[in-house]
């Protein structure tokens, strides 16, 4: 058999046991699961071993001669420590270096590029002043640039900052402010939930589009085929299930 | 029991039935409904118009086979325009999980244009560290990657001569589904070694990152499949992306729906509670 034909009805079954939980959690489903678990960790073991201890150190230590790569490999080693409760206290070391050299990479990068970027883009001029034209106020809300939307950016960021402010009471003045940080909360989930359901659809279109294609006569019809033998295993064992009521302890 | 009761008690596969044949008719029968182009999906697309022939391109593939629906047809169609302009394209990943799969990619597209792996382009493959792969790339990419994917030595790729490092990239796309990827691309890259760069992501990802793009930290943002059937269109080659978006627009409409059908049975049934 053709490795794609193969690979096509792999697929193809995998794919029909993973929807079968759509109509309730069975057997089926489970080992689609636990193939997949075990699939995904074993394919990344391999390559990392490849990579990282093949191609990475073994190679250059014992091909070129890098010697100083067994400085990071006994660090490496010492975090393997923790298996031995006599000696656990060493892998500290190794976690010590790795927590110190992460903050100092990613504290300064991260202040600069997440915070003091943004804010600068947060605070831009609510009105401009171009050449003969004096001041200008741009209306344009679908231009990120315009002043209407640096006016609505600077309400939201506002109010929501004041919304996660508690030392105060929120009302009067303050529970309208942060009434409006509500709403631009409710905006900002509105959006993620729309573009998570975009996610979610496009994966099924994604293996729908995957089973049209394996129905083609040149790989066998395997989704015509699989289809009638997973809706055929989901009747027996429903009626298995009815034959066998659950125990109830 | 009343009619809003029922229909809020509704078994939920009827749900996952309805969604499923939204989702399965317009593929198989399609509308060809109109896409049109963001100003995003645009900013990436003028970018890789603008560049010479020969600029070098950094193509880093994050995302591992349970993205592929909404990022491969968007690599693909990277690739596909990048390969046509002639330009020098280099790819990778910082995703072990996804190794094999961009491997493949890169291979079928280069195999479908007519490119020479070494010559016209490279896969460098997966090396460990995330964020450290991409600070040593921008000090010394032999360092990173001594060896493409294939094992010959980057020191003697044609396709390499005269990049040292993350500096002499002309434009660089992370297309990521999660950490590490865009946003990793842009803090232990960009903002370090200043290349030019665009994103792409997953549709979860996206309103995360418009931040990103509003401030002009990344110049053009492809988002999920939607993203990738306005490139499709771009580059006027229609792919498994533009495919899609019939389906995806049937969905949507479905789910509104819902929302509004399902909003409405419970206000009922609160005024007749109420009453």
């Amino acid at each position: 058999m053709d490795a794609i034909v193969l690979g096509a009805w792999v697929a193809t079954g995998l794919t029909l046991l993973i929807f079968s939980f759509l109509y309730k959690d069975n057997p089926l489903f489970k080992l689609a699961e636990h193939l997949y678990v075990g699939v995904s960790v074993g394919y990344v073991i391999v390559k990392t071993y490849d990579t990282v201890i093949v191609h990475l150190v073994v190679k250059p230590i014992v091909e070129n001669g890098e010697i100083a790569l067994l400085i990071p490999v006994a660090i490496g080693m010492l975090m393997l420590t923790r298996y031995v409760p006599k000696a656990a206290w060493m892998s500290r070391y190794a976690f010590a270096f790795i927590v110190g050299m992460g903050a100092g990479l990613a504290i300064p990068r991260t202040v600069s590029s997440f915070i003091l970027k943004q804010v600068e883009d947060t605070i831009r001029p609510l009105l401009s002043m171009a050449g003969s034209d004096g001041v200008t106020f741009s209306m344009n809300l679908l231009n990120p640039a315009s002043h209407l939307n640096a006016i609505i950016i600077l309400i939201g960021v506002s109010s929501v900052l004041f919304y996660f402010f508690f030392s105060i009471e929120h009302s009067g003045v303050g529970k309208a402010v942060a009434r409006t940080g509500i709403l631009f909360l409710m905006i900002s989930f509105g959006a993620g939930f729309g573009y998570t359901v975009m996610a979610r659809m496009s994966l099924l279109i994604g293996r729908l589009t995957d089973l049209i294609e394996f129905s083609d006569a040149s790989y066998g019809r395997p989704t015509v085929w699989l289809s009638l033998l997973t809706v055929g295993a989901l009747f027996l064992l429903a009626r298995r299930g009815r034959e066998q009521p659950p125990d109830i302890h | 029991m009343t009619l809003s009761e029922r229909m809020l008690k509704i078994d939920r596969r009827i749900i996952f039935l309805m969604i499923g044949l939204c989702t399965l008719l317009p593929l198989l029968y399609p509308v060809g409904l109109p896409i049109k182009i963001s100003s995003e999906v645009r900013g990436v697309y003028d970018h890789i118009e603008s560049m010479p022939e020969g600029s070098v391109f950094l193509l880093s593939i994050d995302f591992d086979p349970a993205s592929k629906p909404e990022l491969y047809p968007q690599a693909i169609a990277l690739l596909r325009h990048a390969f046509k302009k002639n330009l020098r394209v280099i790819t990778m990943t910082l995703w072990v999980s996804g190794t094999g799969m961009a491997d493949q990619l890169v291979t079928q597209v280069a195999k479908e244009t007519g490119k020479e792996n070494g010559t016209d382009y490279t896969f460098l493959g997966w090396s460990p560290g995330g964020q450290a792969v991409i600070i040593n790339m921008g000090q010394d990419l032999y360092s990173a990657y001594p060896s493409d994917y294939r094992g010959k030595s980057t020191k003697e790729l044609p396709i390499l001569e005269g990049v040292r490092s993350l500096k002499d990239v002309g434009y660089m796309v992370s297309l990521g589904a999660g950490r590490p990827g865009v946003e990793e691309w842009y803090v232990f890259g960009k903002d370090k070694y200043k290349f030019e760069m665009g994103g792409g992501c997953t549709g979860v990802m996206a309103p995360g990152l418009y931040p990103l793009l509003r401030s002009g930290q990344i110049n053009g943002l492809i988002g999920g499949l939607r993203g990738a059937a306005e490139y499709e269109n771009l580059i006027g080659q229609k792919g498994k992306a533009v495919a899609g978006m019939d389906a995806q627009s049937a969905t949507h409409l479905a789910i509104i729906a819902l929302v509004i059908m399902c909003n409405l049975f419970y206000f009922s049934l609160r005024q007749q509670r109420d009453g």
